[in-house]
């Protein structure tokens, strides 16, 4: 099988997302390190080429060049031979997966703000509110969810939409929001780590 | 400094079904914090939520079996508290003198109730109540109580037949309600919300906009 290209940091929690996704669809990924922190390489002349905003992750497919995460999921999903469980087929909850993809991109970039800042320099505090707000929806979601019997964010099963919101919670005490006021997402937190294929970062435990 | 102690008396401080067998949560309680955790044979342990060792959270570290392992050097300790087993010392008989503080931890009513060692009883179990969710408020105590006694929750219809026990008990819009509620700190709680008949998942955006209400009052 192919491989795509993923131009990847470690530490990047919107890296993780791409990589979480290939491993649970079963993309094989070249990885291509770049030296984001403290090199700020993503930034620099050469990636800039690549990814004109200075963002990573950068998944190249053949001609295709994305550089925003929640398409790069996506298509991961689409390309891998398990990817297509992460795609609902039922009209209303693609949408709903749609509208999560959206909250994650307009509304949750403040939780990986403040965990940049709290990790590489700045202040978290700055982001901290609105990414714990963001939190707190996603928390009264999945508490509804949960008395639906639907485990996950768009319905019974993962989809594209759990993949992108995991790392926002999973890395919260990166910048100091601990789980106790979370208890619907713990356990959301749970069924995504048991999914097949589920990889973990640095900054989430290996267990469970 | 002492740590904040876990009060005499029963408090309830999470829903029985947000702790599966096999998992663990902190919970703070007026300050004190708290692990709070199932064996994987279902029974729930409440314990200081500090590794003897260097301090780490226990609440952070995995249930196996009857333990929990702290996950920065993996000791374990059993249902009593007691550490049984250093990694790092595979062959070492562990003195039994390592212990965590451990409180009575019992379940009720749907609710995981914890109190101070030596309390005596059981704590209240009501008939008829089913669990919809905890919600997490930063506001104190007395002040989400109050707002919720006299207005229940935005959109539900007025409030009717109010009564205060260690349930926080009213009628709105045909739906009785009992609401335990925990002091997480002096501005912050979380109220363990109970209804009669189905927990039906129609009622959790009225009770983020009592949330809302009461925290841009506050
Ligand atoms: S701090 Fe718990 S084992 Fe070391």
């Amino acid at each position: 099988m192919r491989a795509l290209t993923l131009w990847n940091h470690d530490l990047d929690d919107a890296c993780y997302r791409a990589r979480l996704m290939a491993s649970l669809a079963g993309v094989t990924l070249d990885l291509r390190s770049v030296d984001a922190f403290p090199g700020m390489e993503h930034r620099g002349p050469a990636m800039r080429v690549l990814t004109p905003m200075g963002r990573l992750p950068v998944l190249q497919d053949g001609d295709l060049v994305l550089t925003q995460v929640e398409p790069i999921l996506l298509h991961l999903a689409r390309t891998g031979a398990k990817g297509g469980a992460f795609l609902p087929s039922d009209g209303q909850v693609h949408a709903r997966m749609e509208d999560w993809l959206a909250f994650h991109a307009r509304d949750m970039g403040a939780a990986s703000a403040a965990r940049e800042a709290a990790l590489f320099g700045g202040d978290p505090c700055v982001h901290a509110p609105a990414a714990r707000e963001g939190l707190r929806v996603l928390e009264d979601h999945m508490a509804a969810q949960g008395l639906r019997g639907q485990g996950f964010v768009a319905g019974a099963a993962a989809s594209v939409a759990d993949v992108a919101l995991f790392p926002a919670f999973a890395l919260s005490r990166d910048w100091n929001l601990d789980h106790d006021g979370f208890p619907a997402l713990r356990q959301w937190a749970r069924r995504v780590r048991r999914l097949t294929g589920f990889v973990t970062m640095p900054g989430i435990p290996d267990y469970h | 400094m002492s740590a904040p102690a876990v009060p005499p008396g029963w408090t309830a401080v999470a829903l029985a079904r947000d702790i599966d067998a096999g998992t663990s949560a902190g919970v703070v309680l007026g300050g004190a914090e708290i692990v709070v955790w199932r064996d994987t044979g279902g029974r729930v342990h409440a314990w200081e939520d500090r590794c003897p060792h260097r301090g780490m959270k226990l609440s952070f570290g995995f249930v196996r079996g009857d333990r929990i392992a702290c996950l920065y050097h993996g000791w374990e300790y059993d249902g009593t508290a007691t550490c049984r087993y250093i990694p790092a010392h595979p062959d070492l008989a562990v003195p039994a003198s390592i212990r965590v503080e451990r409180y009575r931890a019992a379940e009720a009513s749907g609710l995981i109730w914890v109190a101070a060692e030596g309390t005596g009883g059981a704590p209240p179990e009501v008939a008829g109540l089913v669990a919809l969710r905890s919600l997490f408020v930063d506001a104190a105590a007395g002040d989400a109580l109050a707002r919720l006694a006299a207005e229940g929750f935005p959109g539900l219809g007025p409030v009717s037949g109010v009564e205060q026990g260690l349930f926080l008990r009213f009628t709105q819009g045909g739906t009785a309600f009992a609401v335990a509620c925990h002091a997480v700190g002096p501005g912050a709680c979380a109220l363990h919300v109970l209804v009669a008949g189905a927990a039906d998942a129609a009622l959790i955006p009225a009770t983020a906009a009592f949330r809302r209400a009461v925290e841009g009052a506050a």
